[in-house]
């Protein structure tokens, strides 16, 4: 679900004169595509939590013993933990976001698009990467000690619910931002001056205007819980290390184990799903109402409040301080680990710093491989996923927004929502499933243990997010641009291609940058699919870490890091070069501060 | 032949009905528009226009009926011309100007798919923008313009496709009153120049007397009138059409007696024992009760005398540039509206009210033709 929160416009009503036997026909196909990818993994392992015997799993047709099981002992302590980290991150994200986007969009805070890119990088962040980083800042004979800071006081609380809360809060931060600044930017000063206008001073003029946000507060809650819900990563290393379970490890612990649990996995999972459903559903609602959206039709540019040298200063230094915590820390842990010799023992020769573990990375190594390989790998899922999400996503977009209120379009949206609740972790364990059943790997397609299943995952669970992403800048698009180039001699390809694509192209940009980058660093789908002797690069870093090589782990880790860094800079730099004046000019604000 | 009249081409509509989610949005609409026209279709929100509009370019596609344009049938039966086939242009109500493209490259946008070599066409783009007077403007973007600005552009790239037929969906709506004003002048000036035959919609009954040859209305998806504008004004077939191309007063009334060819003689509701002239297009027995629709330019006021005649009272004026309109309060609880007059009578004063039976014409109110 990573990307859907940034769904920031209305789905729009565009006319559409598609002819309908090639729209029916079209809807077939993209229904059985999504059925493959999607509805019949997880619908197929959903059901087994209650009736086993569907798939040949257990002796029984109905059971609800599997769901006892699921809220009993160490499945029910991981639920429970999830839930309330996922509340208390939730809230915790949205009030520090909400001051972030304020401080941001509405006062002359210094380096204001240094942050804003800022918080794209963050949100490009894997939480397993954050938690590496600080794992290696804090640990005894770590990255800080080695700087000469003490951080034994500090190390048992971090690896522990604090640590989880501080890392998952970071994660959040970018999704909540990103809502409540697409609010704050729909609101007008003149609320704010006719309040003042009325007698009421700066804190009764904020109590005012606070409530027109409203929605956007209320949606960025709803995604930031549905989000730490659905995360992985974090569970995997920091709640696993910490022995505090969350729901996301202990259903990837339910079929990892001998023999796999899937009836207990399915019930862990539907509850996932259905904890993430109501908010994401009520964020939706809440998008669409758009009762802030509206106020943009005739809203003057909102107008930023002039801080003092003082105050500005000070603001200043908080938000660097937030970024430091969020961003810089996991940075910095990770970077000055992989220059550390020994990381994490008590060596009499004290510390040393070394390139050494950078040269093992494209070595032949304990795993007997060198570690390119890996990384060669995930960019290239990353651009077969990239590139196959995208064109899904656009088509889905476009299907999302034509004939409002029609069947075809309720469903559409009735799927994306549930879809969008699906975790990695439930995709994975799905996929396994489903495509090892007899009858599918017979009679329809044979791709267990293989890369395009891997490929196939990677591209279901980031298609819903990146369709919603892209629903609001379609949306945005006026049919009369296109019409406009039909009446004027353009034929359907030539007038999407010379007036749409244009148009879009910067959000498909980031679009595909986003997927690229979350698929290289994806974990939970990885770690459950990978075929045999063909590790990505998450997969092959955090078996090095579990195999007492931290250090080329970590290594490992900051090139990755470095080279989405690179793809992006040279994505954009290419898009700057190639793309004509006229496209740059235009389409989404998303990265502007 | 001159080269322009030679380009403008002759529309036929026959029969069109458009149905959206069972909300019937025309209905069996037929016009013939003469090569060369400049046919304004008037009506409220809701009339169907756009619909109609939107069908001939192609963009919707209508439920029955069919459209030829220039002799070829562009939907009907089986056939259904995609809009980039059609040979035609259009000005769209938001412009909708490509954002991306500088003015030049969207005036230049139809010429893309012509044979005419890039600085031929460079050159037709910006004799174009000259004519509406933006020359200077070649290199700007769409969002470095004035409302006027781009309604310019989306005349001049309507005008470069250099095809016979041009179709206004209400272009001068997003506009202030001075630049509809003035546009309204160069739309009607370089449409006829360029020889073209323009279907124009708009709910702006000053707007579509000013430009049309022909007016088409349209109420709740049905053509009600089609006529000149001349006729239209003087010789409404309904009460709608009376009341949406503009009227001063409407009052009940009975028909006293029949005086000569389409002229009837009423009484006055609000002055008793007055009678006046009404022209009228229905026989009318004497005694019938109908309605009394006067145009603004049918009422003239005047300083109060002993002669008998209606009598009213100033209850409000407003100085319109020319002179002053006028309400005025002729007793009962009716008003009359718009009443112009040169010189101003103030509030509260005491006038005269005549009336001129040209634009006076009765009519039973819940009469509608469908013309």
């Amino acid at each position: 679900m990573a990307i859907a929160a940034l769904e920031t416009v209305a789905p729009a009503a565009p006319s559409t004169t598609t002819s309908k036997k090639r729209g029916s026909l079209g809807g077939v196909v993209l229904w059985v595509v999504l059925t493959l990818l999607i509805i019949a993994p997880v619908g197929s392992f959903l059901i087994l939590g209650v009736s086993p015997r569907v798939f040949h799993q257990g002796s029984q047709w109905f059971t609800l013993s599997y769901v006892r099981q699921a809220f009993s002992s160490y499945f029910g302590r991981g639920i429970f933990n999830s839930l309330w980290v996922s509340t208390s991150v939730a809230i915790l994200s949205v009030s520090i976001a909400t001051a972030l986007a304020w401080l941001i969009h509405r006062t002359n805070l210094g380096g204001r698009r240094f942050w804003a890119v800022m918080m794209w990088l963050l949100l490009m962040m894997p939480t397993w990467m954050m938690t590496l980083g600080w794992g290696d800042l804090l640990q005894p004979f770590g990255a800080a000690q080695a700087l000469g800071i003490n951080t034994h006081w500090i190390y048992g609380e971090f690896f522990g619910p604090l640590g989880i809360v501080v890392v998952l809060t970071s994660a959040a931060l970018p999704f909540a931002y990103f809502i409540v600044s697409a609010g704050l930017q729909g609101l007008g000063p003149e609320f704010e001056d006719a309040a003042r206008i009325h007698g009421a001073g700066p804190i009764r003029s904020l109590q005012t205007v606070l409530p027109i946000i409203a929605p956007a507060l209320l949606s960025a809650l709803a995604i930031c819980f549905a989000e730490t819900m659905s995360d992985f990563g974090v569970a995997f290393t920091l709640g696993y290390h910490s022995n505090f379970p969350m729901a996301t490890y202990v259903l990837f612990n339910a079929i990892s184990n001998f023999p796999a649990n899937f009836s207990v996995a399915a019930v862990i999972a539907a509850v996932l799903i259905i904890s993430t459903i109501p908010p994401i559903i009520l964020q939706s609602r809440v998008m669409r109402k758009r009762s802030y959206a509206v106020l943009s039709g005739r809203t003057r540019a909102p107008r930023r409040r002039e801080l003092a040298r003082g105050p500005r200063a000070l603001a200043t230094a908080a938000v660097a301080g937030v970024f430091f915590v969020a961003l810089g820390v996991p940075i910095l842990g990770a970077v000055i680990g992989s220059l550390v010799k020994n990381l994490g023992i008590d060596s009499p020769n004290g510390v040393h710093f070394t390139l050494t573990y950078y040269a093992q990375i494209f070595k032949p190594s304990i795993q007997g491989d060198s570690l390119g390989a890996p990384l060669l790998l995930s960019n290239q899922l990353g651009l077969v996923v990239a590139t196959g999400t995208g064109v899904l996503a656009v088509i889905l977009a476009r299907r999302l927004i034509a004939n409002p209120g029609s069947w075809s379009q309720r469903v559409t949206d009735v799927f994306l929502l549930g879809s969008v609740a699906v975790p990695g972790v439930v995709l994975g364990v799905g996929y396994i499933f489903f495509y090892n059943l007899s009858f599918i790997s017979n009679n329809v397609i044979s791709i267990y243990k293989t890369l395009p299943l891997l490929m196939l995952a990677l591209v279901a669970n980031a298609v819903p997010g990146q369709t919603r992403f892209m629903a609001g800048p379609v949306s945005q698009i006026q049919p009369s641009l296109g019409e406009a180039a039909r009446v004027h001699g353009a034929g359907r390809m030539r007038a999407w291609r010379t007036t749409n694509l244009p148009l879009m192209s910067r959000v498909l940009l980031w679009g595909w940058l986003l997927t690229f980058t979350k698929t290289i660093a994806e974990l939970a789908i990885s770690q459950i699919l990978y075929p045999p002797s063909q590790e990505p690069a998450s997969v092959s870093i955090q078996s090095y870490l579990a195999n007492f090589a931290p250090n080329t782990g970590t290594a490992m880790t900051v090139l990755t890091l470095l080279e989405m860094l690179a793809v992006i800079g040279i994505a954009l730099s290419v898009y700057r070069l190639v793309t004509p004046a006229g496209w740059r000019r235009v389409g989404w604000t998303g990265v502007q501060s | 032949m001159s080269e322009v009249t030679k380009r403008a081409v002759g529309v036929s509509m026959s029969g069109l009905g458009k149905v959206f989610s069972e909300k019937l949005a025309l209905d069996d609409v037929s016009i013939e528009v003469e090569p060369g026209t400049f046919l304004v279709l008037l009506g409220p929100s809701g009339s169907g226009k756009t619909t109609l509009l939107r069908c001939v370019a192609g963009i919707e596609r209508p439920s029955q009926g069919s459209i030829s344009i220039g002799g070829n049938v562009v939907v009907g039966g089986k056939t259904f011309l995609p809009p980039e086939r059609r040979r035609l242009a259009m000005v769209f109500q938001d412009y909708a100007l490509w954002p991306h493209l500088s003015v030049r490259k969207n005036v230049a946008y139809p010429l893309a798919t012509s044979t005419l070599e890039k600085g031929e066409r460079t050159r037709r783009c910006d004799d174009l923008l000259e004519r509406v007077g933006i020359g200077h403007l070649a290199e700007r973007y769409p969002n470095e313009l004035s409302g006027g600005e781009q309604q310019r552009v989306a005349l001049a790239r309507a005008l470069a496709a250099e095809v016979g037929l041009i179709l206004f969906d209400e272009p001068l709506s997003n506009l202030d009153a001075d630049r509809r004003e003035q546009l309204r002048i160069e739309i009607a000036t370089l449409t006829r120049e360029a020889g073209m035959t323009a279907i124009y919609i708009t709910h702006d009954q000053s707007e579509a007397f000013a430009l049309a040859d022909r007016i088409g209305v349209l109420n709740q998806g049905r053509l009600v009138q089609l006529d000149t504008p001349e006729n239209i004004y003087r010789h409404p077939h309904s009460a709608f059409v009376a009341r949406f191309t503009g009227v001063a007063g409407e009052f009940p009334v009975h028909v006293t007696n029949e005086h000569g060819e389409g002229v009837v003689m009423v009484a006055l509701p609000f002055a008793a024992g007055h009678t006046i002239e009404a022209s009228t297009i229905e026989r009318l027995e004497s005694g019938a009760d109908v309605r009394l629709f006067v145009r603004s330019s049918g009422v003239s006021l005047g300083v109060p005398s002993r002669d008998e005649g209606v009598r009213g009272m100033i209850i409000d004026v407003a100085f319109n540039g020319r002179g002053y309109d006028h309400v005025v309060d002729v007793g009962e609880g009716f008003t009359l509206t718009k009443v112009f007059a040169a010189t101003k009578f103030d509030r509260g004063q005491n006038v005269k009210v005549c009336f001129d039976p040209s634009a006076c014409f009765v009519m039973d109110p819940t009469r509608e033709v469908s013309k």
